[in-house]
């Protein structure tokens, strides 16, 4: 039986900085403890310690140590992630897991070693600038099938506030409530807002986490300078990645100060809550509220969505099991539902069990990824208690409770 | 292993359960130690049978067998160091039964230990084990070393709780040892002997676990002392006052400075040492047992005094020896964690060595844990890339195990001695205990292919 031993010494730092070989302090300082193991939404649903994000750290250093080289099953485990980034805000050791992570990914990608399908990917997104294969002259299609719209309203020259609607909400029918909902809202209570139509490109977002940094930098540049034009004074995002691409990605991939204030859906309907420019009537319902992992855990916005729930008239607000910081992931984060549909669907079955354990009539949430999977997940997934749970973005809820104001009844 | 034995041992139990990629054997070739061996094979079991199946063929063939759970251990207890098959355990997860008036749980050796403490708790019951990475580590493994916790010196360590256990033999045969009842004296205790026996006998495959009523209250206290010998003199008068507290965890002045360093949260840098005492029990004798704490802390000028009034306030006071370890491990690329024990009653002679054998070799050490039971973690804080330093840190851990040693203590009080401590262990037991447990390795497996090159130096 030949004894095999994998040299723990860190070899030369390669030449180039940005390979992750020059990681190596920071792959080391992984202890290995496990930690990872018991939150990781991959790992739990496959006890594959290869996907693990220890597994993966190791198999980086491995790569690092030039132990071995990047191979295609290694790549395939590194993309095996939703990037909700609960492993790295745990770790004991401090290991910056998600920039780890990243950099591993953007050397499979200068190797050719990443999965086909971002390719695909990659070529809508350049092409079309957006995620599907519509020309990005759909961007209003949810708009202009509304009966007796003004569409004119909607695209002004100058405007206080932008909404950046993003891809999904623009191209995707059944999302396609959210920017309604959140357009409606901001019609009746008085916002200076215009949309972007064909202006609006892709925030890049997917192809960032594809480790395809390089080709976002036009995309950025392009975003910043529409919004810019408009004389904007803030940006609204509906989609939490749109919202951590424009807060923590733009200003470093482009070298420039962005001229004006980024804000996610959620924090902008509390302020205009506060404001009192909203007028909220009874909901009478049940409401749980699931933290997306772009929005809580990697960008810090907790709150606002709950005071906002909290603030509508005849809800009882229950917290799902694992909240905040420690909100468990949808499954429908990174590219996992692409590359692995089973798995993301897995994952998103743990989160129906989690709705079902609060006896929530209306699950709320601030993405429409998020609500996609949980309502995929629901539909497939039987509520013992016989509770018929309804899947919600926060804008939804509002407009429904403004709509009860209006009317005068709850429901 | 050759070709015709992967692909013989495909046949035994299924080609999609056996793995052979140089990704994957990467993956498994660690665990907490950090050390790296990589197995030739990776089986992913899921029943007795197969296992029994594997053995046999894997003691015909002369091939390591290393069971492999949650690869959380500190001692390197899963690691395959010869090579051949790593079993890995973790698909074994099934809670089978609570029995509420027998007061047992019947688990699979791949269960998580939370979730059989999550078991319990709905029928208002406990598992007391709660080794530091019980949300990762699972029972099988916590059994193979004994793994211990915060709650040892009231409530003792995973041997306490172990009834029944269900064995694949290094031979193949599939046995049963222990009862479900409270006593029972029907030949050896070889579920004792299983207990701790770090994967070397058999491999566990089904475990019946002892389960408590979970206390109705309990009082949390933060104490701060001037020194160490103040600190420790505290933990003896309170026991000496009649007081056996569920957990007396310890931090010294190292770090306390590595805490607040991480966490920020206004650690006053010159205190000495810090005690957390938890007592739990029935409501009433909880409050009196709390009395009797602060009264032996105010004799010995504890510095502060917190009593934790809500869930919310012992959480707060928790937070400090939580992060620890983690305030610790950021400081250098390296930590090594031991787990040097001794009486209670010699606790700051232990201390201070560790602290005496740090100014030595010039190495930082940090120094926690379980002062109640005497079990202390010196975390000796490094780089192991850096040779030279490496020379001082196993020097270091040298003494500090003949200093435990001469103290009346022990290598190891939860960790094992694994591949880590072996060369150490004639430091604490004869010759002739030597040889004992030598031939009682080979009676349960005359091949020596269950779990090679551990506890024993080759």
């Amino acid at each position: 039986m030949p004894e095999q031993m994998i040299t723990k010494q860190k070899k030369e730092k390669k030449q180039d900085g940005a390979r992750v070989f020059s990681k190596g302090d920071d792959l080391y300082a992984c202890s290995r403890c496990g930690t990872c193991l018991s939150i990781c939404p991959v790992y739990k649903n496959t006890l594959d310690e290869g996907v693990s994000p220890r597994g993966k750290l190791s198999l980086i250093e491995a790569v690092s140590n030039e132990k071995i080289g990047y191979t295609s099953k290694l790549s395939d485990k590194v993309y095996t992630c939703t990037m909700c980034n609960y492993c790295t805000k745990e770790c004991p050791s401090g290991v910056k897991i998600d920039e780890l992570f990243k950099s591993a990914r953007q050397d499979l990608v200068d190797d050719k070693k990443y999965p086909d399908i971002l390719d695909l990917l990659k070529e809508k997104i350049r092409k079309a600038y957006n995620v599907t294969f519509d020309t990005n002259q759909g961007r209003l299609d949810w708009l202009k099938q509304i009966p007796g719209i003004e569409v004119s309203e909607y695209l002004k020259e100058t405007a206080e506030v932008v909404y950046f609607v993003g891809c999904v909400s623009s191209f995707s029918p059944r999302s396609f409530a959210i920017p309604r909902a959140i357009t409606g809202i901001f019609k009746q209570s008085g916002v200076d807002f215009t949309l972007l139509g064909e202006d609006e490109w892709c925030c890049g977002f997917p192809l960032l986490s594809s480790g395809m940094a390089d080709q976002v930098k036009d995309f950025a540049l392009h975003n910043i300078q529409t919004v810019e034009s408009k004389g904007a004074k803030i940006l609204v995002t509906s989609c939490p990645s749109c919202f951590n691409t424009w807060a923590h990605e733009y200003g470093e991939l482009t070298g420039k100060k962005i001229p004006f204030e980024i804000m996610h859906v959620s924090q902008f309907l509390a302020k205009l809550i506060e404001e009192k420019k909203i007028k909220l009537g009874p909901v009478n319902a049940k409401v749980t509220y699931h933290d997306p992992c772009d929005l809580g855990r990697n960008s810090g916005i907790f709150e606002e969505p709950r005071k906002v729930i909290k603030s509508i008239p005849g809800v009882d607000f229950v917290e799902l099991p694992a909240k905040g910081l420690q909100a468990n992931c949808c499954g429908g984060g990174g590219n996992l539902e692409s590359l692995n549909p089973e798995l993301a669907a897995k994952i998103a079955e743990g989160k129906a069990d989690e709705i079902y354990s609060t006896g929530a009539e209306i699950a709320v949430s601030t993405c429409q990824q998020c609500e996609r999977t949980m309502n995929n997940a629901i539909r497939k997934k039987k509520n013992e208690s016989g509770t018929k749970v309804k899947v919600a973005d926060l804008s939804e809820l509002v407009l429904q409770s403004m709509e009860s104001a209006g009317s005068g009844q709850g429901r | 292993m050759n070709e015709k034995q992967i692909n013989q041992l495909k046949e035994i139990v299924g080609p999609e359960r056996v793995i052979t990629d140089i990704e994957d054997k990467i993956c498994f070739g660690y665990d907490s130690t950090r050390l790296e061996y990589m197995p030739d094979a990776i089986v992913r079991v899921n029943d007795a049978l197969q296992i029994s199946n594997i053995m046999k063929f894997s003691n015909e063939n002369r091939i390591p067998v290393t069971p492999r759970g949650a690869a959380t251990g500190l001692s390197g207890g899963c690691l395959a160091v010869n090579g051949g098959i790593s079993l890995l355990m973790v698909e074994m997860n099934k809670i089978l039964d609570v029995n509420t008036v027998d007061l047992l749980a019947e688990v699979e050796a791949g269960t998580i230990t939370v979730d059989v403490d999550k078991a319990a708790n709905k029928h208002g019951l406990f598992y007391p084990p709660d080794p530091g990475s019980l949300k990762t580590s699972t029972i099988g493994g916590n059994i193979a070393e004994n793994a211990g916790g915060l709650r040892g010196l009231k409530y003792g360590v995973t041997k306490d709780y172990v009834n029944m256990l269900e064995l694949v033999l290094p031979t193949g045969e599939i046995i049963k040892v222990g009862t479900k009842t409270v006593k029972s004296v029907s030949g050896y205790n070889i579920v004792d002997l299983m207990v701790g026996s770090e994967g070397t006998l058999g491999i566990i495959t089904k475990a019946v676990l002892g389960l408590l009523p979970a206390p109705a209250d309990r009082a949390s206290m933060l104490v701060t002392f001037a020194d160490m010998t103040h600190a420790a003199k505290t933990v003896r008068d309170i026991v000496e006052a009649g007081v056996i507290t569920a957990t007396l965890e310890f931090i010294d002045n190292v770090t306390i400075n590595a805490i607040e360093d991480y966490l920020k949260i206004g650690l006053d840098r010159t205190i000495g040492a810090m005690l957390l005492i938890e007592v739990d029990g029935q409501k009433g004798a909880v409050d009196i047992e709390a009395d009797i704490v602060k009264k032996e802390c105010e004799k010995n000028n504890a510095l502060s005094f917190k009593l934790a009034a809500s869930d919310e306030e012992r959480n707060k006071l928790w937070s400090a020896r939580r992060a620890a370890l983690s305030s610790l491990a950021r400081i250098r690329p390296s930590t090594i964690l031991e787990d040097a024990t001794v009486p209670r009653s010699r606790i700051v002679e232990l201390v201070e060595a560790v602290n005496n054998i740090a100014k030595k070799y010039s190495l930082q050490i940090g120094t926690f844990g379980h002062a109640g039971d005497g079990n202390l973690h010196p975390t000796i804080l490094t780089d192991l890339r850096d040779k030279e330093e490496e020379t001082r840190v196993e020097k270091a851990i040298e003494e500090i195990f003949v200093e435990t040693i001469k103290l009346d203590g022990t290598l190891s009080g939860e960790h094992g001695i694994g591949i880590t401590k072996a060369k150490f262990l004639k430091l604490e037991i004869s010759e002739d205990t030597y040889r004992l447990m030598k031939n009682i390795k080979k009676t349960f497996d005359p091949n020596n292919i269950l779990n090679p090159g551990k506890l024993f130096v080759s």
